[in-house]
């Protein structure tokens, strides 16, 4: 399809001048200013922005699903010719959920607990005027065509049953219910796992080809805009400053931002040599938008007209359009950035591990049985051995739920050891006595996942610091000194003692939880997921600031992730989990270059990737990680496996015993009786029975 | 759910023998020994050795308190020594007064409360709401004693519409007996319907607040059908813990009612039993009020659980 | 590298200080608690200068209505109930004053317990749930049994009744805390069990209890009204507001206005005390 034959379509729904505000106590915020874009049929449009941008106050508005105090102020929203500004909201009953539908972020939250996944998909046919029967019918049928497995018995079922990953589907059900022609999904994948992912992008990649759809796909990952999308709309700060087909603006970003954007994240093929390139400071808050354009503080080509001028969507090149003033000046297209900083050569690794584990079991049910009955184990870490020196970086990939978190909270002592043993800095501190803590506490210290609740809002910052220093030994004035070093040392100054967490961006307080685990001056650091829960534009500084440090202070760093490409960019080496378990380890060129056991292949493969090149056939992989509670026989991945036995019946070893870490051909250890066998790309695509 | 039920079992006879024991100790922590309160202090040595077999006061503490147990499994409450009768026919004949009472108040608290509830979580007119609100928080914040006495200032006194003391029994005149039940079974029930409203009112604006409820509007589910299957069945919860904890005031609460509308129920058996200090009365009544209230917050935990698929299919 | 710096913010909420509560009142609701509770506080802690005659002058004129010479009119003996309410006011809020903080302070306490250790802590719980199966008044007539009527039965009976409310409220707050990352932090930076208790989890126990503090004053009152209006709380001759009514119940046909100055009184505290409540609470919840 040509841009000319694209443009000739009549659009299905078009945005013009939509504006909308909540209504404060003191003030009115406007949250979008002046929001025009398109869907055409059976196009995806997909609309990227950070926090704060109004993507999904956008979508909001075009179905009057503002939550309160919100409302739309001006502009129209024209679908089939007629305008759903301001249309009675019986009126709009009729078109929600029959000719637009939503598909939501999170399925956990998605679904009304207390009726079956049946009844709420029938609910959707019972309000737009079926029969009870019909509907029940139709029921059956949608859940067949999403990939829900032994449909007669999981349509009774509640929310409560199901995964993640199934919930999601039986949301987009509930949204092709009446055939729409327009489908809305607000972040559909984000609160769900890699491989997961995968799964339902293919699926409403099928759906959109099948039924003729039209989708909006709101995200802020730009890897599932290159997956998904064929038209791209970028929002910063409620207004719309890029817009054009995802072609164009990929290979020739207009504006500063979409072009930084999309340089800053960290590639899973990326040279791991040198620095991000991050967009410095934060996203703004539309309370305090900056005056003209909305990204000029952040933007390196900024002049004084985008200081106080807000720059109008102009057309720079056909169906091509960008709000910068700027690249309007020049019609030329962002210029690529000089290639980032080489990072300083790394310090020389002494050989005596930092950390040393060997065989860690741990219990999560543990205390957790009632009055009669004591609880059965529950072991999120199964027997796990790794090793870290000093100066080196081993990054642990996984997907929720399969114990990297309560691996490192086993290490610092917050869950108790099973069994196994675990040394730090030459000792063995298994037994987790008040000696043992002391050297846990001098050797190691943890950076956690979410700034917002690992610092405690009713401490200053110089008393969150000071806390940390005064179990170091150092207090008063002496204290002060040290914070401030602290804050400098992690690119904010003195200014921000007195502050409280509340007055900081996401950015600032990870900054300040690294500051505060840097003041017992720990050998390793455990970062957990730091920078997962940051906005884009802010992850890649974090990533720049922890290698910054590791390289001048020689730190080790134990970096958990579920984001393959951010692991990559930082690890000397990798070990992937799964389900308790250590499935590969090796250094990064290894993992990455040649992965060993299907499941690393996998994750790479169902990683987005964004560039268009990237579009290829992926490894998906069936159903949902088992509950460690329940452990399969055998080899634990053999459930999803796409070598194991579900597609090779043969191949029984995996059901009866259990692969051990074992060298390869190409250097890494692998925990497969197969490893290394070739996988055919392809759909494999059932959800299992969760 | 019956794993549900196992789980909760150990916790409520629990209860049941810790208020068994307060309600066995109490008279022997007094000051002074009861037989002689009661026998008076002039009293022979046989008189106070008869008045202490009579109380069960021989013995050790555990032979006394098994011996008081096992009396009480076999139905035996003991003689009242104040008012020379059994115990179980001094109860039984006060009993049908008080259940008449706390049952209707019950009833007019649930209705009220979800009435009112809803309302309050429906209304859109700030105006009305408002209304609503101020009136909910002066039940709120007036007990049953002042909502009766006001209400026999205003429909006794003032207007006299309804008789303000005394009683009827229901199985004898239906009619009669409502009209002396009506007064006193609101005063009783509205505060603890306020209370019963306002949770469920805030119940309901903060389910308002989930993802699903989002879905369910977009799914294009119209007002009267979202309260009913998305609103109210995950608001439910709050509302009957609530119910069931206030049962139990109802029951304390039906004390001084007796007293302000002149009622001859268990609540004036018991006051005049603490003033003529006998115990054996006392003993079954507090035992008897302790186990209802359990019962009536373990009853409501089952509701609760039944009205879960989380709880109900997961034990 | 370089942030830039965000505007410092006036930083109200998050002051740990008394000033905090001060915020409360600031606002129309309030001020008119606040103004009301120290103008009731006041009139019945200086009764007896005020009317330095005491509460028992009697006089022929028994059960009058309402007049400019007696506001509330007369009682049996003839004695002013304006005089007999406002001294009945005093011995009730000398009463709370002195057993709602108590009741405060131990019931924080009990609920805080499970720091130390965690079986202990659902021990103690349990215990608080056994009084909380104890309905209203029969917690009442218990302690009455022991101790007789009187001043140290309702001291009793008000500090018990409250224990359960502030431990949940504590223990809540307590386990909640535990869970929170910046408690686990502190945790694994070595910071002590006690300072973690004193700067991350008392701080936050603080808000709820106040707010249920002043919640539990209008409660206490009304727990004195009842155990006195059933002729077990304060013994005559000494007024308190429930003995007041207990004697007006008997006279209710005859004058009923003799309830009606006790109860306008019971109103107004209950009131004055329930907007605290409301204003503490919007006050603490505000961030």
């Amino acid at each position: 399809m040509t841009d000319i034959a694209v443009q000739s379509v009549a659009p299905l729904l078009n945005v013009e001048g939509l504006s909308a505000s909540f209504a404060g106590r003191h003030a009115t915020i406007r949250i979008i200013d002046n929001v025009s874009f398109e869907v055409k049929p059976r196009r995806v449009l997909g609309i990227v922005g950070e926090s704060g941008s109004g993507k999904s106050v956008t979508v909001r508005s075009i179905l009057d699903m503002l939550r309160n105090p919100g409302r739309v102020d001006s502009g129209t929203v024209m679908f089939n010719g007629r305008d759903l500004v301001g249309l009675p909201e019986a009126e709009m009953r009729k078109i929600r959920g029959k000719r637009i539908a939503m598909v939501f972020q999170d399925p956990q939250a998605a679904l009304n607990p207390v009726m079956t996944v049946g009844e709420q998909i029938a609910e959707a046919l019972v309000v737009h005027g079926a029969s009870r029967a019909a509907a029940r019918e139709r029921a059956f049928e949608l859940l067949r065509q999403v990939g829900i497995p032994d449909v007669e018995r999981n349509f009774d079922q509640y929310p409560h049953q199901f995964s993640g990953g199934m919930r999601q589907r039986v949301v987009i059900a509930i949204a092709l219910a009446n055939k729409p022609s327009l489908l809305i999904a607000d972040e559909p994948t984000t609160a769900l796992d890699v491989t997961i992912q995968a799964q339902i992008l293919r699926l409403l990649c099928d759906l959109k080809d099948e039924l003729g759809l039209s989708i909006i796909m709101i995200t802020h990952d730009m890897g599932v805009v290159a997956e998904l999308c064929d038209d791209l709309v970028v929002m910063y700060g409620g207004r719309v400053v890029e817009r054009g087909t995802v072609a164009d603006v990929f290979s020739a970003p207009r504006h500063p931002y979409t072009a930084a954007l999309l340089h800053s994240v960290p590639r899973i093929d990326s040279n791991t040599g040198s620095q991000l390139r991050a967009i410095p400071g934060s996203p703004p808050t539309p309370a305090r938008l900056p005056s003209g354009c909305a990204f000029h503080p952040r933007c390196r080509f900024a002049v004084e007209r985008c200081r106080s001028e807000v720059p109008r969507l102009e057309e720079l090149a056909p169906a091509h359009s960008a709000a910068c003033w700027v690249s309007a000046a020049d019609r030329m297209s962002v210029p690529p950035e000089e290639e980032g900083l080489v990072r300083k050569a790394r310090r020389t690794l002494s050989a005596n591990p930092i950390l040393q584990i060997e065989d860690l079991r741990t219990d999560v049910n543990r205390g957790s049985g009632s009055f009669f009955s004591k609880a059965k184990p529950i072991f999120a870490v199964d027997g796990i051995s790794l090793e870290i020196r000093p100066g080196e970086t081993l990054g642990l990939v996984g997907e929720s739920g399969c114990g990297k978190s309560t691996l490192s909270r086993t290490i610092v002592g917050i869950s108790p050891v099973a069994g196994g043993k675990i040394t730090v800095a030459g000792r063995d501190v298994s037994a987790m006595n008040p000696e043992d803590r002391d050297t846990i506490v001098r050797t190691i210290q943890y950076v956690f996942q979410d700034p917002f609740a690992s610092l405690n809002p009713r401490r200053s910052i110089a008393q969150s610091l000071g806390e940390a220093l005064g179990v170091a030994g150092v207090n008063g004035e002496k204290a002060r000194e040290r914070s401030v070093e602290l804050l400098l040392r992690v690119g904010l100054n003195e200014d921000f003692l007195e502050r409280y967490p509340y007055e900081l961006s996401g950015g600032q307080r990870q900054r300040v939880g690294i500051a505060r685990a840097l003041a017992t001056e720990p050998k390793l650091l455990i970062c957990d997921e730091p920078v997962s829960a940051l906005d884009v534009s802010i992850q890649a500084q974090i990533i720049n600031l922890l290698e910054e440090l590791r390289d001048e202070l020689g730190l080790a760093y134990l970096f958990i992730a579920h984001d393959l490409s951010v692991v990559r960019h930082i690890s000397d080496n990798v070990a992937v989990m799964y389900l308790g378990k250590i499935v590969e380890m090796g250094t990064a060129e290894q993992v990455y270059g040649s992965p060993q056991h299907p499941y690393t292949a996998a994750l790479i493969s169902s990683t987005p990737e964004p560039a268009l090149d990237a579009r290829q056939e992926k490894i998906v992989l069936a159903g949902d990680m088992p509950s460690p509670a329940n452990p399969p026989s055998g080899c634990r991945f053999r459930t999803r496996c796409p070598i194991g036995p579900a597609y090779f019946p043969e191949r029984e070893i995996c059901s009866t015993s259990s692969p051990n870490l074992k060298e390869t051909a190409t250097g890494q250890k692998a925990a497969c009786h197969f490893a290394g066998t070739p996988i055919k790309a392809g759909t494999r695509d059932e959800a299992g029975n969760g | 759910m019956l794993t549900f039920f196992l789980k909760k079992l150990p916790s409520v006879v629990m209860v049941a023998i810790a208020s068994s024991v307060i309600a066995f100790v109490l008279p022997r922590l007094a000051p002074g020994d009861p037989a002689v309160a009661l026998a008076g202090s002039d009293a022979s040595p046989e008189q106070l050795a008869a008045v202490r077999d009579q109380l069960g006061l021989n013995g050790s503490l555990y032979e006394q308190y098994f011996h008081w147990i096992w009396n009480l499994l076999h139905g035996d409450l003991g003689r009242s020594f104040a008012m020379r009768r059994p115990v179980a026919t001094l109860i039984s004949s006060r009993l049908e007064s008080t259940i008449e009472l706390a049952a209707l108040a019950l009833v007019l608290m649930i209705i009220i409360g979800f009435t009112l509830g809803i309302l309050s979580a429906t209304l859109r007119n700030q105006t009305t709401k408002a209304a609503l609100d101020v009136v909910n928080t002066i039940c709120l914040a007036t007990p049953p004693f002042l909502t009766g006495l006001l209400l026999i200032l205003l429909l006794g006194i003032a207007f006299p519409i309804l008789p303000v003391s005394g009683e009827m029994g229901l199985l004898r005149d239906p009619v009669k007996g409502l009209q002396y039940l009506i007064l006193p079974a609101f005063a009783l029930a509205l505060p603890q319907a306020a209370v019963v409203a306002r949770l469920l009112a805030t119940a309901i604006n903060s389910v308002r607040g989930e993802d699903f409820i989002d879905l369910a509007k977009a799914k294009g589910v119209p007002p009267g059908r979202l309260m009913r299957r998305h609103l109210l069945r995950n608001s439910l919860g709050p509302a009957i813990v609530a119910i069931g904890l206030r049962a139990g005031e109802l029951l304390g609460g039906a004390i001084v009612i007796e007293a302000i509308f002149a009622r001859n129920g268990l609540g004036q058996l018991a006051v005049s039993s603490v003033q003529n200090r006998d115990y054996l009365v006392l003993q079954a009544l507090i035992l008897g009020a302790v186990l209802i209230a359990v019962l009536i917050q373990l009853l409501s935990e089952i509701t609760i659980a039944a009205l879960d698929p989380r709880i109900r299919l997961e034990g | 590298m370089t942030v830039p710096q965000s505007k410092p913010m006036h930083r109200r909420w998050f002051n740990p200080s008394i000033a905090r509560y001060m915020e409360a009142f600031t606002t129309t609701r309030g001020i008119a608690a606040l103004t009301a509770i120290i103008l009731i506080s006041a009139l019945a802690f200086l009764a007896p200068v005020v009317f330095p005659g005491g509460y028992d002058v009697q006089s022929r004129e028994s059960l009058r209505a309402p007049s400019f010479l007696h506001f509330f009119g007369t009682d049996e003996l003839g004695r002013d109930l304006f005089v007999r309410s406002i001294y009945g006011l005093r011995s009730d809020l000398a009463l709370v004053y002195f057993a709602v903080p108590v009741s405060m302070v131990a019931g924080t306490l009990l609920g805080l317990i499970g720091a130390v250790s965690p079986r202990l802590g659902s021990f103690v719980q349990r215990c608080l749930d056994i009084i909380v199966g104890f309905p209203g008044l029969i917690l009442g007539i218990c302690v009455v049994l022991v101790l007789g009527a009187g001043w140290t039965a309702l001291l009793v009976v008000i500090v018990v009744s409250g224990l359960p409310g502030f431990g949940r409220l504590a223990r809540a707050t307590l386990l909640s805390q535990q869970q929170r990352e910046y408690v686990i932090a502190a945790r694994t930076l070595g910071v002590g069990k006690w300072q973690i208790m004193v700067r991350h989890i008392l701080p936050n126990a603080v808000d709820p209890i106040i707010v249920q503090g002043a919640v539990f004053v209008v409660s206490a009152i009304f727990i004195e009204a009842a155990l006195s209006i059933v002729g077990l709380g304060l013994q005559p001759p000494e007024p308190s507001l429930g003995t007041l009514l207990n004697n007006g119940i008997r006279y209710i046909s005859r004058a009923p206005t003799y309830v009606l100055g006790p109860t306008v009184i019971l109103i107004i505290v209950a009131l004055a005390f329930s907007m605290l409540a409301d204003a503490l609470n919007a006050t603490v919840n505000r961030k």
